[in-house]
């Protein structure tokens, strides 16, 4: 992958193009399927691929944009997942000599594992707005089915994910070959 | 080689502090009662949502499709001539029926709150928020119809919120069962003040009830007019759950929502006269006062 910027806008944009897609079916397929308490956060398996997959400096800018597109679909606004997404990046970043996507059973067990660590960071930051622990332990059981849903897309949502931006075939669907 | 890696991870510091530094200072100073919408979210809101009102149009069709071709085909398997003719006027029956159906349902949206002096629009939901965390419903209606930021949303039976977002053809309401919307409330029947709040899936509390007043289950409680939001008198929901507790000087309020929210189809916005009111208020204070002097 190369560093320039440049060179990383039309994976950008095309993995903006699949954000808004996937937003649509969170919004408005499942609910009109009677999905109406669970919503998926396609954007934190987006944002989560990037930290996995992508090596460039400018993880924090790809952040603040996929996260503000994704707020044209919510009212959560783009701070709280861009703050959460970077700290995640960063906690990715000390820990990739360990992490190998050697299987799509692996792939999974990380989304999930980084999914709790995204939980924790955004029900500190809510838990500081709301001081209401109820509404945690509410977003907590909405988490579950959720996330699992989440990290059962991740092998297929990764391969489409490594052609946009050109990750190392190698490194494939089920991650890199051991 | 190396020096190039080094400048690449001071870039990704710079740019991780910097961008952190951004969120933090618009978080802190993130409005949570209203979005004002920039020109740019405007276009973009406007562009992808005819992509969740689609979604919602094919829904529509398929279910009718299904209900009123496969089904009665089906059904004529048994009898093809009888079948067929009966399937066809049944099928004839039910369309009448949908459409008398949803021309009372509109009847009642639209005649509800008559004795309120406010403009009313007419809205479909075509989404729900992106994030489970937020009671947040989109609707195909916007600024161009004459909706306005904050303006109250009802169905004929009672409260659903408030329009927190708004681009020229769409609208985000935040309802009642988000933690983010407060309704300045009364129980009907004791006329007992206290703010209303969402609390989870299809419930909400209703704080600052001092513990002397004596509410029941199955208490109603409505809007009291205040806040500058909600008109006085909309129906919020009912008393399902009391605790008092023998210390403390308030009690804990659940309420169930008179709107069922899982089977909210249309809603109606009620726009226009916010300021028109303030004005009448004002007017009547100076009247008088002139009176009084």
């Amino acid at each position: 992958m190369k560093n320039e910027i440049k060179h990383q806008l039309i994976p950008l944009g095309l993995t903006i193009i699949i954000l808004v897609l996937f937003e649509v079916v969170s919004t408005a397929v499942f609910p009109a399927l009677g999905v109406k308490n669970y919503r998926l956060p396609f954007n934190i398996l987006i944002v989560l691929y990037l930290g996995f997959k992508v090596e460039s400096p400018f993880i924090a800018i790809h952040i603040i944009v996929l996260q503000y597109f994704h707020s044209l679909f919510s009212i959560e606004g783009w701070e709280m997942g861009t703050i959460s997404g970077i700290l995640i990046c960063m906690i990715i970043g000390y820990l990739k000599e360990l992490l190998h996507f050697s299987s799509a059973f692996i792939t999974i067990l990380l989304t999930q594992l980084f999914q709790v660590f995204w939980f924790i960071i955004l029900a500190a930051m809510l838990y500081m707005k709301m001081t209401d622990f109820s509404l945690i332990l509410d977003k907590f059981y909405r988490f579950i089915p959720e996330s699992i849903f989440i990290s059962l897309c991740a092998p297929v949502v990764f391969l489409i994910l490594d052609r946009l931006w050109g990750v190392s075939s190698k490194e494939g669907m089920l991650g890199e070959e051991v | 080689m190396k020096i190039l890696e080094e400048s690449v991870q001071r870039q990704k510091i710079f740019f991780n502090v910097a961008v952190l530094a951004l969120s933090l200072f618009s978080l802190s100073h993130r409005q949570f009662s209203f979005d004002r919408t920039t020109a740019f979210e405007n276009f973009m809101v406007d562009m992808f949502s005819p992509m969740q009102s689609s979604v919602t149009y094919v829904k529509t069709r398929t279910s009718n499709f299904f209900e009123h071709y496969i089904m009665n085909i089906n059904a004529s398997q048994n009898n093809t001539k009888l079948q067929k003719t009966v399937a066809d006027l049944k099928d004839q029956v039910f369309s009448f029926e949908q459409v008398s159906k949803e021309n009372k349902r509109l009847k009642e949206l639209l005649q509800f709150g008559g004795e309120l002096d406010l403009q009313k629009v007419l809205a479909q939901i075509i989404a729900w928020d992106a994030n489970s965390d937020f009671k947040v419903l989109r609707i195909n209606k916007g600024k161009a119809d004459g909706i306005e930021l904050q303006s109250s949303v009802v169905t004929s039976v009672g409260l659903v919120g408030y329009i927190f977002r708004l681009t020229d053809h769409y609208a985000d309401i935040i309802t009642i069962l988000d933690p983010n919307n407060r309704v300045d409330a009364l129980v009907e029947r004791t006329r007992s003040h206290g703010i209303v709040e969402g609390y989870s899936r299809n419930r909400a509390i209703m704080k600052y009830l001092a513990g002397t007043e004596p509410v029941i289950l199955g208490d109603l409680v409505l809007s009291s007019g205040l806040g500058n939001i909600y008109p006085k008198g909309l129906k919020i929901g009912k008393i399902t759950k009391v605790e008092r507790e023998s210390y403390g000087i308030t009690q804990s309020i659940e309420i169930e929502p008179v709107v069922n929210f899982s089977t909210l189809e249309e809603v109606v916005v009620l726009v226009g006269t916010k300021d028109e009111v303030k004005e009448k208020e004002w007017k009547a204070l100076d009247d008088a006062e002139g009176d009084e002097q």
